[in-house]
């Protein structure tokens, strides 16, 4: 039985314009998850949930081994949490913030603070308020990193960096799971940073999980079959098709559970295999919401 | 209660309101000095209240809306990560912010008090009317606070704030006709009458009702962002 | 020994054949040579910022291969095996194979027409080569002259 860092059960929340239905969450302790949606599918509250700061109105959450929200000032110790909402206090400088979080946090490693204040780029007595978004970002990840903390919730870390602190912040997150007891949680309209670094993918749309996967096996599911059919064939019957392009002569399947044997189905059903993609995350991001807005439509 | 990380968030707010709060003392301090120094004129004088007056309301406010500022400038997500619960954060808001204040206050009503005492011109039994209305003006900050943080919303800060301000002409108006107070003002003696007693525990129970409602709104609610 | 390999993101391929692909290169050039110690999964991802998942699986694929082998608790190792080298080459024959395979019959040519174009082509090429080696002999030739 995995160690698991973070458990949604049947939680539940609901606003006036939208409601977080049903979310059902688990992150395995060493891992990295990246959670992926669009604006407004209900990330930032599903975060906030997990921080404790918002109540959830059913439904269990423990992080850490805490129950959440009761239990949120321990579980805070060992969380680190930076969001892309967050500021820090402009007219101090990255000098007192780190000093004030050393002083509420006693695994505050001063090296390592050091080290990353070298490789950021940022310098200690700058105020805050005289830094760009970029570094700002940086300096709240800094704050967090710094501690080692046991768990990383990160909402949007990627978000308005430049292409150099991307990668630069990228490298520190993968760098944390050397230490196999420590896990990530992230957030990230970046589907190239998710596809890379993650271990587990959530996709989560207006309001609830739509899938949560292996990112391996997650995407070994999804295909594009591109098909040529002779005239007056009718197109194979595949099960889990989730959307239907191209032209009559030749269709593209996009297919969301691959099976090498679909191909030898398709040659039986007269259709020859032109050719079975890959998809990459974001075009599977993509046809999974449109998908789902169409069909809300019908 | 983790009192080490409540200090902490105190000590967070002295520090970011550090200037603001030396300011205000020396301009209030300097006031009184003016007044203690100005000619026997009770126009001067009269102006000279009206300052501090403006000066302690002005800067409650201020120092007391952090809560507000955190809010509005985005910090709040920041504070709450720490190791700390919703009644933790709460109460390093309101004590912070009061003690915060209160120094502000302390200095400003002794300088006042100083000032009548050492002043041979000043009849020494203003000296009740002005605790009293010091302490009025204590309450109506303290109301700020609580608004402040059960709030966080500027528009409310702002509109309590003048609300106060008419609560202080008004209570102001109002008591100067007692006979326990306004008759004993011109005297040259401190006289300390039931009435005034009476009001001063008034407004100290008001003030204890206003800070424990806040805490009590504040623990009824469950959504901190 | 872990930053000379290296991922690219414009390669279409997933990445836990790149990685695959990499690790066979090294050990059949003989960077990394039968029985030494390679990167643990977790090193190996924190050098590359690649999932921990993506890597294990790309291990695990190389040890069905044969061409590294895992100790519980202990890290993974080259194999032992001799004539590695060979054997990747091999596969790499029968993976071109199967395409041409694969596209011969989108062309609609028969298992014998398709060997018999593999014949044509392979004799082809021969001589070119033998044509091409006698060519230069000849300029070698000319030159020492």
């Amino acid at each position: 039985m995995t160690d698991l860092a973070v458990q949604f059960t049947g939680v539940t929340k609901q606003y006036k314009h939208f409601t977080l239905q049903n979310v059902n969450l688990e992150l395995a302790t060493g891992s990295i998850m990246g959670f992926v949606g669009a604006n407004g599918a209900g990330k930032s509250t599903t975060i906030r949930i997990l921080m404790g700061l918002i109540h959830q109105d059913s439904g269990a959450v423990k992080v850490l081994g805490h129950d959440m929200p009761a239990d949120q000032a321990a579980a805070k110790r060992d969380i680190g949490f930076v969001s892309e909402d967050m500021r820090l206090y402009g007219p101090a400088t990255v000098a007192w913030h780190m000093e004030f979080i050393r002083s509420i946090y006693p695994q505050w490693d001063k090296l390592y603070a050091e080290d990353l204040l070298r490789r950021f780029d940022i310098k200690k007595e700058q105020k805050v308020k005289g830094l760009s978004h970029g570094q700002r970002v940086k300096a709240a990840l800094l704050l967090a990193l710094a501690r080692r903390p046991r768990l990383l919730v990160l909402d949007e870390p990627t978000t308005g960096l430049d292409p150099v602190a991307r990668r630069e912040v990228l490298a520190e997150l993968t760098a944390v799971l050397a230490d196999e007891n420590r896990t990530i949680l992230f957030s990230s309209h970046n589907t190239l940073d998710v596809e890379q670094i993650s271990d587990q993918i959530t996709f989560i749309d207006r309001g609830s999980i739509i899938d949560s996967a292996n990112k391996e096996i997650f995407l070994d599911g999804w295909r594009r079959l591109r098909l040529m059919l002779p005239p007056n064939t009718p197109l194979p019957q595949l099960p889990g098709v989730v959307e239907v392009g191209g032209s009559n002569r030749l269709p593209v399947l996009t297919i969301s559970h691959f099976d090498p044997a679909m191909v030898a189905a398709c040659q039986q059903a007269g259709a020859s295999v032109q050719a079975v993609d890959p998809m990459t995350l974001e075009e599977i991001f993509v046809v999974n919401v449109q998908n789902r807005r169409e069909k809300a439509i019908a | 209660m983790n009192t080490y990380i409540v200090k902490r968030l105190i000590f967070k707010d002295w520090y970011l309101y550090r200037g603001m709060l030396v300011g205000a003392l020396i301009l209030g301090l300097g006031t009184t000095e003016a007044i203690a120094l100005a000619k026997a004129t009770w126009i001067a004088v009269i102006m000279g209240v009206i300052v501090l007056a403006t000066i302690i309301i002005g800067m409650g406010a201020i120092i007391t809306s952090t809560s507000v500022n955190e809010r509005k400038q985005q910090t709040l997500p920041f504070v709450m990560s720490l190791p700390i619960s919703y009644i933790e954060y709460t109460t390093s808001k309101i004590v912070g912010s009061l003690l915060m204040f209160g120094a502000l206050w302390l200095a400003l009503v002794l300088g006042m008090v100083a000032t009548i005492l050492s002043t041979p011109w000043f009849p020494h039994g203003m000296i009740p009317f002005i605790v009293i209305m010091s302490v009025e003006m204590l309450a109506s900050t303290c109301l700020i606070a609580a608004v402040s943080v059960t709030t966080e919303s500027q528009g409310w800060m702002i509109g309590i704030t003048q609300l106060g301000s008419l609560a202080l002409n008004a209570v102001g108006f109002s008591i100067v006709r007692l006979p326990g107070i306004g008759g004993t003002m011109k005297s040259a003696t401190v006289q300390w009458s039931s009435t005034s007693i009476t009001i001063l525990l008034v407004e100290f129970a008001v003030i204890v009702l206003i800070i424990a409602t806040a805490f009590f709104v504040q623990s009824r609610k469950r959504d901190f962002i | 020994m872990n930053s000379s390999i290296v991922i690219s993101q414009s390669d279409g391929r997933p990445m836990y054949l790149q990685i695959m692909e990499q690790i066979k290169q090294k050990v059949a050039v003989g960077e990394w040579a039968p029985g030494e110690e390679i990167p643990s999964i977790r090193m190996m991802s924190v050098a590359l910022r690649v999932s921990v998942i993506t890597v294990k699986r790309a291990y695990l694929e190389l040890e069905r291969e044969g061409v590294i082998f895992t100790q519980h608790g202990k890290g993974s190792i080259v194999a032992k095996d001799p004539g590695l080298g060979p054997r990747l080459y091999d596969q790499e024959f029968e993976e071109h194979m199967e395409q041409v395979v694969r596209i011969g019959s989108l062309l609609g040519l028969s298992e014998q027409q398709i060997a018999f174009r593999l014949t044509e082509t392979a004799i082809r090429l021969n001589e070119a080569q033998q044509n091409d080696a006698v060519s230069s002999d000849e300029d070698l030739a000319k030159e020492t002259l």
